[in-house]
């Protein structure tokens, strides 16, 4: 059986040569020869787990682990759970998953770990986001590796308070309810907020993740608020908006914006005055824990169940510095 | 004499049927108006910024409400609309881009998302006319493939960001309303006075005595496909020019909300009725709502409520209308 | 009188199905040839094959004398055979005028562009009903057909065809959905065009309509020609044993006595 695994294998690895270069036939050879190996499956396809897939490889070169790399076409759960099948019948020692749902990954990640696989959890989590407390309930990965997306959202109402001198009305354009990383973002922004008594803090919007949705709410709120001081755009498409509808309003650089994440361009857009703050996360760091995580796991050490990979805050007089420009995401 | 006063009384609920989406919009503006007035003593319409506001934030969806007209008159759905936006939004980006992002290569940028998107609604026409496919499984099958089209056609991001000076020019200010209001006159014409516009009516009240007239039923049915694609690509170039990158996922929530002003604007899913003008006021009652809920404060969900109401409301009237008008 | 429209020797097959065995007839201008059978006959088969939907495997067509090889049913309406289906074929949504012009409407130039003549649609349309001697209101005329009642939906059927110049009308079931009074005002207009000298073939399953109207009766059996005759000389008892059979009014004469 063993021995015709690697004879196929080689033969795969022979047959893709030409085509994808030296390094994968090398690395199924390796393999066979019992290299541990580590999956990655994150949310969908955009620059943002790219980066996390560069810190991953990063890592997996330095522990010598194989690493799986397979990536959803859309955020839903019926794209993700089919590719997690596979997953799991590839066996991998350690999976690294970015969970579209918070709900309705359980059961597949539960067959994942019954199958004897870890699951590290980054970027999302399943049910609380808090694992091995022995509630049985969804507390089954071994560790959640992310953004504190609470402490960005603290992050962000700090950035927009300054920005806007510490007093105004301000609003969040989101998404929709009911995504972990956003809601918690909205938590995080509404407390630290609440600690400055002259700002105001208006309903919020949210735009199915439609850039010409959310251009038109800003378009509503400053006919209702024609003094709106500052907008935190709580994900991409939002921020893309926001800043789209301000300028409509001839009020660029009167109303500040604040984003979360640095999508590529985003250099551009601080430096033009479009947006003035960008949260960015540290999605290379995500991939490059995940994986030391999963090579301590293979070698019998423990992990911890929570680790935070922080954030760093992008401005048009920072953008330019090699140690802030590198955390833009990119393909 | 009392016969014929009920009659005229009749007759008269049954013009209120027709005029009803002028009506509601109508109190719609007046309310927000007075409200607006008490309440922070302004103007809510008399207002360049709140009317350009609000014919922007119709102008998207009545992009894709236009083509969808022709089709629901048919008797036909698009729902492939929405993410042949999204794709077109894509293309129009990676197309000018490829060819040197000058105002030359924006033209043929524009050209390719039209071509790209004319296939896509030949294919979808082919399906429904010739094939005999619903229109709602086969356009359905588009949606599917424009939507794959287009996360594949962006490459590994879902966004292709793009700097354009013409593009530029196309996403400021009153433009896209001035095209997409331009667009919308032609289409009225068409609808109303051409032949292309009487064939769409006559399609969808009879299909079979249409073909027995003598029009070619099936090549009409494709080209209006085309139409309401090509539609759809205007929408998506659109989109890229005013937020200098085209999203894959563009026209995704664009999609419910054009059929909505279709179907408010007197359009019946059963085909035969709904012209271009119901289309825009369908657009506008919806734009309305959501920018005067805002503007007068309500929480965010009150508005997909208050939507989900008047579409309801709309085809109840249209339901209701044709009894008025048979009693009559 | 000379034919203006013949068929002579058509057969036809679906799959195996012989569905018209060589049968042939003719119709002249001013006169009314009706078409009986039961249900299976053949008669709507060979309307179809008049008016240019079906193409015979045997057998041909003539008009005025010559050859007539249709390709369409736009190729028979060119040549002024037109055909008044059971369902109308009227667009329900469409007003009387855009009824009347449906595939064929009429132009004019306004700010340089080609667009539909309303106006004369209008017009034509209020002179049809008026030739058709069809009261409809105003505001209806303008409304759509579907909220008129089926007999003015026949006039404007009929209407249609005339004014087109119909040379050749072919009716199926023209009064199977209408009431009495209906019935008898359809009757009328076929006398109208009878004297107006429009061939007219009917189809009906009505032997007082039939006997009411027509000249001659052509009865087929099981896509067979089973008789010709003329009105005059004939009644209802031998039209309906022509169109049952000689076997069946056997055993009910065998029966009777």
């Amino acid at each position: 059986m063993i021995k015709r695994r690697t004879l196929l294998q080689s033969l795969t690895g022979a047959a893709t040569l030409g085509a994808m270069g030296a390094s994968l036939p090398f690395n199924n050879l390796v393999r066979a020869a019992g290299k541990p190996v580590v999956a990655l499956l994150p949310g969908v396809v955009d620059p943002f787990y790219f980066t996390m897939k560069r810190g991953a490889d990063q890592a997996a070169e330095e522990e010598g682990i194989e690493l799986l790399f397979q990536i959803p076409k859309a955020w839903n759960v019926t794209d993700q759970v089919p590719i997690l099948k596979a997953i799991i019948a590839k066996k991998p020692d350690v999976l690294l998953i970015s969970p579209v749902d918070k709900d309705q990954l359980i059961q597949p990640l539960k067959e994942a770990a019954d199958a004897g696989i870890k699951v590290i959890t980054v970027d999302t989590y399943i049910g609380e986001g808090k694992y091995q407390t022995g509630s049985g309930k969804a507390d089954f990965p071994l560790s959640y590796v992310a953004s504190d997306n609470t402490e960005g959202g603290r992050i962000a109402a700090r950035a927009l308070a300054k920005a806007i001198g510490e007093k105004g009305s301000v609003y969040c354009e989101n998404n929709k309810p009911g995504i972990s990383s956003t809601d918690q973002r909205m938590v995080g922004f509404e407390e630290e907020i609440a600690k400055f008594p002259n700002i105001k803090v208006l309903k919020t919007q949210y735009n199915e993740d439609d850039a010409n949705k959310a251009a038109a709410h800003v378009a509503a709120v400053l006919a209702r608020e024609p003094d709106l001081a500052g907008i935190f755009g709580v994900n991409t498409f939002s921020g893309m908006g926001a800043s789209e509808g301000v300028k409509k309003a001839g009020k660029s650089g009167v109303v500040k914006i604040v984003v979360f994440d640095a999508v590529p361009g985003i250099d551009a857009s601080l430096k033009s005055g479009l947006v003035d703050v960008a949260i960015a996360q540290k999605p290379s760091e995500m991939g490059y824990v995940g994986v030391k995580f999963a090579s301590d796991l293979i070698k019998g050490k423990t992990i911890p169940t929570w680790q935070g990979t922080g954030f760093v805050v992008m401005d048009k007089s920072n953008i330019d510095q090699e140690d802030v420009h590198k955390y833009i995401y990119s393909n | 004499m009392t016969d014929i006063s009920i009659d005229d009384q009749l007759g008269r609920i049954a013009l209120l049927t027709r005029l009803w989406p002028w009506l509601f919009l109508l109190t719609l503006l007046t309310f927000f108006e007075i409200w607006a007035q008490i309440e922070v003593g302004r103007s809510f319409l008399f207002n360049a910024y709140n009317a350009q506001a609000i014919l922007l934030a119709a102008s998207a969806p009545l992009l894709l409400a236009t083509g969808q007209t022709f089709v629901i008159i048919t008797s036909g759905i698009d729902l492939s609309v929405g993410f042949v936006m999204g794709l077109a939004a894509v293309v129009v980006a990676q197309v000018t881009l490829l060819t040197g992002n000058t105002e030359i290569a924006l033209l043929v940028g524009i050209a390719a998302t039209l071509l790209v998107c004319a296939i896509s609604g030949w294919i979808s026409g082919t399906l429904v006319a010739r094939l005999g496919v619903p229109a709602f499984i086969g356009t359905l099958g588009m949606y599917g493939v424009a939507r794959g089209a287009g996360f594949l056609s962006a490459g590994s991001g879902m966004t292709v960001s793009i700097d354009n000076p013409g593009l530029v020019w196309l996403g400021t200010g009153w433009v896209p309303v001035i095209v997409t209001g331009l667009l919308l006159l032609i289409m009225h014409f068409v609808l109303s006075q051409t032949r292309f516009g009487q064939y769409t009516y006559a399609i969808g009240g009879n299909l079979q005595s249409a073909a027995r007239a003598g029009i070619d039923v099936k090549r009409h049915l494709i080209k209006i496909y085309i139409l309401s694609a090509c539609f759809a690509g205007i929408g998506g170039i659109v989109y890229t020019a005013r937020y200098a990158a085209g999203a894959a996922n563009a026209g995704e929530s664009m999609l419910l909300d054009s059929i909505a002003a279709v179907v408010i604007g007197g359009a019946s899913l059963f085909g035969g009725t709904g012209n271009v003008i119901g289309t825009l006021i369908g657009a506008l009652i919806i734009a309305v709502i959501q920018f005067g809920l805002i503007f007068i404060d309500v929480d965010a969900f009150w508005q997909f409520i208050a939507v989900g109401v008047v579409i309801i409301l709309s085809v109840l009237i249209d339901q209701y209308k044709d009894k008025l008008v048979r009693a009559a | 009188m000379k034919p203006i429209l013949e068929a002579r020797n058509i057969s036809i097959r679906f799959g195996g199905v012989e569905a018209l065995k060589n049968v042939s007839l003719g119709v002249s201008p001013g006169e009314v040839l009706a078409l009986a059978g039961d249900n299976g006959a053949g008669k709507s088969t060979l309307i179809k094959v008049i008016s240019g939907v079906y193409h015979p495997h045997a057998g041909e067509l003539f008009f005025d004398g010559a050859p007539l090889h249709l390709r369409d049913p736009q190729d028979a309406r060119a040549k002024g055979i037109e055909t008044i289906y059971q369902d109308l074929a009227l667009a329900d949504n469409l007003d009387v005028g855009s009824n009347i012009f449906l595939g064929r409407e009429p132009m004019h130039r306004r700010f340089g562009v080609n667009v539909i003549n309303r106006p004369q649609m209008r017009k034509v349309a209020r002179e049809v009903l008026d030739r058709l001697d069809i009261v409809v209101p105003e505001k209806k005329l303008a409304g759509p057909v579907r909220t008129l009642s089926g007999g003015q939906r026949q006039a404007i059927a009929i209407g249609r065809a005339i004014y087109w110049d119909a040379r050749v009308l072919i009716m199926d079931e023209p009064t199977a959905a209408l009431g009495v009074p209906e019935q008898r005002k359809v009757m009328e207009l076929i006398h109208g065009l009878k004297a107006q000298g429009v061939a007219v073939i009917l189809i009906s399953h009505n032997l007082h309509d039939i006997f009411g109207v027509a000249d001659r009766i052509l009865v087929l059996r099981r896509g067979e020609l089973a008789g010709e005759r003329l009105v005059k000389e004939t009644d209802g008892d031998e039209i309906v044993r022509l169109m049952v059979g000689d076997t069946y009014a056997a055993t009910k004469t065998a029966t009777a006595t």
